[in-house]
């Protein structure tokens, strides 16, 4: 027991925190300075990855830390790509006003959504999950005259130039999604360790006593999921501004399962787990693409090994290496 | 001498099982109650009817005047009364100290603790003599120490009633010995109602100033300890379940 302790004491002293913050700094430098080195190709891929990382992360927020199973985040990432889509080119609006309504119409859709089916338990709430997230990609790929179906949804235009800044320009569209997606990370960091945070794990680790010690677990498990849907919807409009084409095979049940299996790899309920596991794959991928047949049966198998060895996930590796917890 | 909890009627059905058969009772302010009965008497039953875990099939339940019965749990522990559940339930991931924290905060939620609020997890840490376990994770520790920490993090929740459900059982004599003490102090020095459920009878006879008797769901007996002790009816019906 006190072996243990001292433990514990050792992994919140000041060295872990000093590594921390240079891992951070390091990142931080690499993705600021990525588009003055790198070929568009690399760029767009780095785009790719950040997005998929915020995915995993707002997605870590429902499942890793709150508990509840599910299979759509690629539907609230499509719902939100389309709506943005839509504001702007059927209604008009410029995007720096589609692009917060389409989050909030996410998390409103996700909270009506997720009152009902998150009475639900367990698998069954899971099973619900994945044929709504079909359905959504059905809605999307049938609505032929809102959303030009399997057609694609063309002429998006990029966010209207602000303080002078173009970003029509691949560059300036690059560090919108940076800064876009590290608020988004940082959100959810403070989020995560605030009071809110430890009642949703609460609701994770069991859901009986968080109700009898005073949570509404109701509320907060719905809370969870809308908040991680509705930055996956922000998350969505970026990426049809960026992009500037929509099409419905974007947003399948593969689309959901990958962000399921990234923030699995990474390591659920530990938020930078998920965003650099996501960021990591999303990368391998990419760069495997001069070998399609082979892409898949790699990262499987990758996938199976991973899991094999520790079940924590990336996050469970790195704390084995350093002899931390457990 | 008012009553924190008075119970009326109180009935719960599974299917055509009766778990809790018209029992009414009421529950002094400051008390320590106890309730006792065979296994399958109801008493866990009554338990989740009070702190609203289940919906009582008829009945009424008023804490401080105020019908709770029908109300969802979280806002039943709002209101003031706590429990602990006989099979031990609790945040396995968490260190100690966070999950009494988190009692803290499912009652005074804040976006970060507050100095006050990190005190207070230490005061109670003190209290269940549970601050040598600060650190470690839940899971890690004997059910004994779980029981222990699932009744620190309802003192987190600061009730005025609270429910405990067998919580002796399982520990040692020693064990038992300080838990009794703590539970006194909870009740003398805190103010806390308690109403417990125990099969040891030596924590019943030394903790509690009444007793009720539940045998197949309804009140059989009230009493002083030594008045149920010497029960016709209660003597009965612990042998007629034994023999
Ligand atoms: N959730 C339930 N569903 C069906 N029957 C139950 C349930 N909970 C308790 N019972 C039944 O109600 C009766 C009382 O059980 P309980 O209150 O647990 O007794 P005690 O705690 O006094 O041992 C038993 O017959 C038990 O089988
Ligand atoms: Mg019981």
């Amino acid at each position: 027991m006190k072996n243990n302790l001292e433990k514990t004491a050792k992994m919140k002293s000041k060295p872990g925190l000093i590594r921390n913050v240079i891992i951070i700094a390091v990142v931080l430098i690499v993705l600021l300075l990525l588009p003055q080195f790198a070929s568009d190709y690399i760029i767009y891929v780095a785009v790719l990855a950040m997005i998929y990382a915020v995915l995993a992360g707002s997605y870590d927020l429902t499942t890793g830390y709150t508990g509840p199973l599910t299979f759509c985040h690629g539907a609230f990432y499509g719902i939100g790509a389309y709506a943005s889509a839509l504001l702007t080119l059927k209604a008009g609006f410029p995007f720096w006003v589609a692009f917060p309504v389409s989050g909030i119409i996410v998390f409103l859709f996700a909270a009506v959504v997720g009152y009902p089916g998150l009475k639900l338990k367990g698998h069954y709430f899971a099973v619900t999950t994945f044929f709504f997230g079909h359905f959504i990609y059905l809605i999307i790929l049938n609505s032929v005259k809102l959303t030009n179906g399997p057609m694609g949804l063309r002429g998006i235009k990029p966010p209207e130039s602000i303080l002078g800044i173009d970003f029509s320009s691949l560059q300036a569209s690059y560090y919108l999604i940076l800064f876009f997606g590290l608020l988004a990370v940082v959100f959810l960091f403070f989020l995560v360790r605030s009071g809110i945070g430890k009642l949703l794990v609460s609701i994770r680790e069991n859901e009986e006593l968080s109700e009898a010690i005073g949570v509404n677990t109701s509320f907060y498990k719905v809370l969870a999921f809308s908040t991680g849907a509705g930055i996956a919807g922000l998350m969505g409009s970026l990426f049809a501004h960026f992009f500037r084409l929509l099409h419905p095979s974007t947003f399948t049940w593969m689309t959901s399962e990958m962000v399921v299996i990234m923030a699995l790899v990474g390591g659920l309920g530990t938020l930078f787990g998920p965003i650099i596991g996501a960021g990591i794959i999303t990368l391998i991928l990419e760069l495997m693409r001069f070998a399609p047949e082979y892409r898949f049966i790699i990262w499987s198998a990758a996938l199976i090994v991973v899991l094999v060895i520790e079940p924590k996930g990336l996050m469970g590796i790195v704390g084995r290496i350093r002899g931390g917890k457990r | 001498m008012s009553h924190i909890l008075e119970v009326k009627n109180l009935r719960k059905e599974f299917g055509g099982v009766i778990a809790v058969d018209n029992a009414s009772f009421v529950v002094e302010q400051g008390t320590r109650l106890g309730i006792i009965g065979p296994n399958g008497a109801g008493k866990t039953t009554s338990f989740n009817m009070i702190s609203g875990s289940f919906k009582p099939t008829s009945g009424t339940i008023e804490f401080e005047g105020k019908k709770v019965s029908g109300l969802k749990p979280h806002k039943i522990s709002r209101m003031g009364i706590g429990r602990t559940f006989q099979i031990v339930r609790a945040f396995g991931e968490l260190s100690v100290y966070e999950h009494v924290l988190t009692g803290i905060m499912a009652h005074n939620l804040r976006f970060t603790p507050t100095a006050d609020q990190h005190h207070e997890v230490d005061r109670i840490l003190e209290l269940a003599k549970l601050q040598d376990f600060r650190d470690v994770t839940v899971k890690n520790l004997t059910i004994a120490s779980q029981k222990l920490i699932e009744l620190a993090t309802a003192l987190a929740t600061k009730p005025k009633l609270l429910l405990l459900d067998e919580l002796m059982a399982g520990l040692t004599f020693v064990e038992i010995d300080e838990t009794l003490k703590l539970l006194r102090k909870i009740n003398e020095e805190m103010g806390i109602t308690l109403i417990v459920v125990e099969h040891i009878m030596k924590v019943i006879m030394e903790l509690c100033k009444k007793i009720i008797v539940l045998n197949y769901g309804e009140k059989i007996a009230e009493g002083t300890p030594q008045e149920v002790a010497n029960s016709k009816t209660v003597i009965e019906a612990y042998l007629g379940e034994e023999a």
